[in-house]
């Protein structure tokens, strides 16, 4: 919630279905940790669906049919579906969040160094991106891994040996200034090898990983501004297979 | 938002008038968590309910009938299948089904195949009034009377973004274009109509605590 003005004015227009898919899913990820804009946002869909209770029209008398002959099919969820959610399911979801992280204008970085902030203007270029993320995200040999950083929020990576891997960086604590967070990859005990470096200021991210080499660890770490060669403290790792 | 579980009297009375003994009337949000254990009979019910909303809503939407009926089929075979996910704390039994609906029916406005339609919808959608269809298409029964009063108190640009928005399925940035308005003023207006007209049709959300036990 670092700008909560900026985001939580699309309650609105999140409650009124008038987000593209991308601004959606970054909304949604807003409000699973903003308990304020849970309320205004079940307030709001009460009221737009008050607009649609404005609409009423009788159905052909086929239609009451057809749904009935559906449902007489169609296997109930259970009240319990989130834990017993498929893992297809759990890495579907992990694609929207990854895609809505690009969108929420947090980071994408490219080949390893450059960074650039993706702006609300550049939601285009956010869905380019977005895309080429979704070729490792859909790959049928991707695999999903996350772990906790410590003092908060979480790492996880999809790696997928055709199609390259990616690193999800969530909700890390803001550094003080003149610190940045830095991604290391790890090879048993050999010396971690300095990978992406963060930008200034940000504490979440989507990361393309270009070279994985033999590594079988990603690790974050705080370093000062402009990265280190060696990491100085790990606040934590994930294991890349 | 009522809870009737609780009262025998009612259920008494209620029952002599309404089908079986062991069914006794119920509104939306019973039916619903009846149709979460797997009731076929409640969703039947909540059907008779609920269908005319549901059609009504994604014709709206979507104009055309047949793209209607589909999405209407769509979005009742979801209500049945995810009924346990319904959580009355969150909103009305029927404002669930609509919220349902709705996302479909603005899905399927948006898709590829809706594509070259859609041109000719934000077109013709150039010179009209959607409040006044609206208010055309109702009949006139309290709820929607109340409707319509509140979408009069809001500002001009607040219930266009609204009604373009939630009538039309357009985006907020195709709202914007269309009322060449600036993005973060389309956003805030939505959000600010939306609060009046909260405050104007008195919607409330979340059931008192001895009410949530009560089930």
């Amino acid at each position: 919630m670092s700008q909560p003005n900026e985001v939580h004015t699309l309650s609105g227009a999140y409650a009124l279905d008038a987000l593209t898919e991308i601004e959606r899913a970054g909304f949604a990820r807003h409000l699973a940790e903003c308990s304020v804009c849970e309320t205004e946002v079940a307030e709001f869909r009460e009221t737009a669906a008050r607009l649609g209770m404005a609409a009423w029209e009788i159905p052909p008398a086929r239609l009451r049919e057809r749904v009935m002959a559906e449902v007489a099919q169609t296997r109930q969820v259970s009240a319990s579906s989130r834990p017993e959610r498929s893992r297809s399911q759990d890495v579907a979801l992990w694609r929207r969040r990854t895609v809505a992280a690009v969108a929420a204008g947090l980071i994408a970085v490219g080949g390893g160094t450059a960074a650039w902030v993706v702006q609300e203007q550049r939601v285009n270029r956010a869905a380019t991106e977005a895309s080429q993320l979704e070729s490792v995200l859909q790959a049928g040999d991707v695999q999903v891994h996350s772990a906790a950083v410590s003092g908060g929020g979480r790492m996880t990576v999809a790696v997928s040996p055709s199609k390259g891997a990616v690193a999800i960086m969530s909700d890390l604590p803001t550094l003080p200034k003149g610190k940045v967070y830095q991604l290391w990859l790890i090879t048993g005990s050999n010396p971690a090898e300095p990978s992406v470096i963060m930008a200034s200021g940000q504490t979440g991210g989507t990361v393309r990983l270009t070279s994985l080499g033999t590594a079988d660890h990603l690790a974050v770490s705080v370093e000062p501004d402009g990265g280190s060669q060696h990491p100085t403290v790990v606040m934590g790792t994930v294991p890349l297979a | 938002m009522s809870t009737r579980g609780g009262d025998p009297a009612w259920r008494d009375q209620a029952t002599s008038r309404f089908g079986p003994a062991d069914e006794p009337p119920s509104g939306p949000d019973d039916l619903l968590r009846r149709v979460a254990r797997g009731d076929e009979n409640a969703f039947s019910q909540l059907y008779e309910m609920l269908a005319p909303r549901v059609f009504g809503l994604a014709r709206r939407v979507l104009r055309d009938p047949a793209q209607a009926e589909e999405v209407a089929q769509e979005a009742l075979v979801e209500v049945w299948r995810t009924a346990a996910r319904f959580d009355p704390a969150k909103g009305s039994a029927t404002s669930w089904v609509l919220t349902i609906t709705h996302r479909r029916a603005v899905d399927r406005v948006r898709s590829a195949q809706a594509g070259a339609d859609r041109e000719r919808r934000v077109l013709a959608a150039s010179g009209e009034t959607p409040y006044d269809d609206v208010v055309e298409t109702v009949t006139s029964n309290l709820e929607q009377q109340q409707v319509r009063r509140c979408l009069k108190g809001l500002t001009d640009l607040q219930r266009e973004a609204i009604t373009l928005a939630y009538y039309d399925g357009f985006t907020y940035r195709e709202v914007a274009e269309k009322l060449d308005t600036a993005l973060p003023t389309i956003k805030t207006r939505m959000r600010d109509g939306l609060i009046r007209l909260r405050d104007c049709l008195g919607v409330e959300v979340g059931l008192p605590a001895a009410n949530r036990a009560g089930r």
